[in-house]
């Protein structure tokens, strides 16, 4: 009897101990700390199930790049194609531009580490990557106006789906999706969901994009980072006179 | 000039080299064949971003000596891999290793370095 009792109290156990590894925050996963890229992480099935057709999965995330002409799926329309076949890539070594980040959807799959900060009405997600800050308000309020600014952060607002964190972004500057000519518009939408692994020890992410004015299909990339304690994000500081070692 | 042709790194080197991400490495670097391996005094370090620059003095054995501009990595990672902006200091004789421009200028992107005395200066690759 005493032995069935055992057993019954540590098989109780086990799902308690499990989920006791993910760290929580007002009812929630806590997200928060210092992250670094990590590509090796296998794509999560439970996010990649979530993503919507019609879709094209990049496979560039982090140091990988495609070539120029290649852009891993999507279907750029003739206008947006038109310009990717002008691009100049020493156009964007100037000195008026070397300094000015691309927007969240390319940069949150660059190698540098981020560090979220995780409130129940605000979460912030600071990227090393030319020191951006992005801010998304959990607090149930609507994107900002038409009218409003557009920057390369955009403007995010999120809310919880289970153990997923939902990020939906608008008010994005044109700016890069592949690094290689293609841009998206100011029209772009992104739906962003980071969840936990089991352990806690990684973070995994989908980023799905939407830009009917610039691609007749939809793009997504997985995006994971693992969890790195007593580390800090380093000043980037960007340095505008690096472009004169390419002559402009 | 001591000057190292490598071949047979294709392959792995379009991910390997393009570790920073904002201007495209596949376009200003050839990072299908040729390795350049140098050695010199250093004549200037700057280690900002977006990208760190090692200009050292290539002794020309005869002929006019020769500048090399070597492009790092973003400084803001590889200061986790223990660089600082004080790991090389003007005058140290260095050896370095990268993808040379495309463009044939004395331009390259850092792969790795070592000191006169080989060295490693960092404490892991210098590229991602």
């Amino acid at each position: 009897m005493m032995a069935r009792l055992v057993l019954a109290a540590a098989l109780a156990a086990v799902p308690a101990l499990a989920f006791a590894a993910v760290p929580m925050k007002d009812g929630h996963p806590d997200l928060s700390g210092y992250w670094d890229l990590d590509v090796k992480v296998p794509r999560d099935a439970a996010l990649m199930k979530r993503i919507g057709p019609n879709t094209a999965v990049l496979d560039d995330t982090g140091p990988t790049e495609f070539p120029r002409g290649e852009y891993g799926g999507l279907k750029p329309k003739p206008g947006a194609m038109a310009a990717a076949d002008k691009w100049d890539p020493k156009q964007d070594l100037t000195v008026a531009k070397v300094c000015s980040p691309p927007s969240i959807i390319y940069a949150m799959q660059g190698p540098f580490p981020i560090q979220i900060d995780q409130g129940r009405d605000i979460v912030v997600i600071r990227l090393q990557y030319y020191d951006m800050v992005r801010l998304v308000f959990m607090d149930g309020r609507k994107h900002l106006p038409a009218s409003a600014p557009h920057t390369k952060v955009g403007d995010s607002i999120g809310h919880w789906e289970g153990d997923t964190l939902v990020v939906d972004t608008d008010h994005l500057e044109p700016s890069t999706l592949t690094n290689n000519g293609l841009d998206h518009s100011d029209n772009v939408h992104v739906i962003e969901r980071f969840r936990l692994s089991p352990d806690g020890r990684t973070l995994l992410s989908t980023q799905e994009f939407e830009d009917p004015q610039t691609l007749d299909n939809r793009g997504a990339r997985f995006i994971a980072w693992k969890k790195k304690d007593g580390e800090f994000l380093e000043p980037y500081d960007c340095d505008p006179s690096f472009a004169l070692n390419y002559g402009k | 000039m001591r000057l190292v042709i490598a071949i047979g790194l294709a392959g792995v080197l379009l991910t390997a080299g393009a570790a920073e991400a904002h201007h495209s490495f596949a376009v200003f670097f050839s990072s299908d064949h040729d390795v350049v391996s140098l050695t010199g005094p250093v004549k200037e370090f700057h280690f900002t971003n977006p990208h760190g620059i090692i200009e050292i003095i290539v002794p020309g054995k005869g002929k006019p000596d020769q500048d090399w501009k070597i492009e790092t990595n973003s400084p803001s990672i590889m200061i986790h891999r223990g660089w600082s902006k004080d790991v090389i200091k003007v005058g140290d004789v260095i050896t370095v290793q990268g993808w040379p421009a495309r463009d044939g200028s004395n331009y390259m992107r850092l792969r790795n370095a070592s000191r006169a005395d080989g060295t490693p200066i960092g404490t892991a690759p210098a590229v991602q």
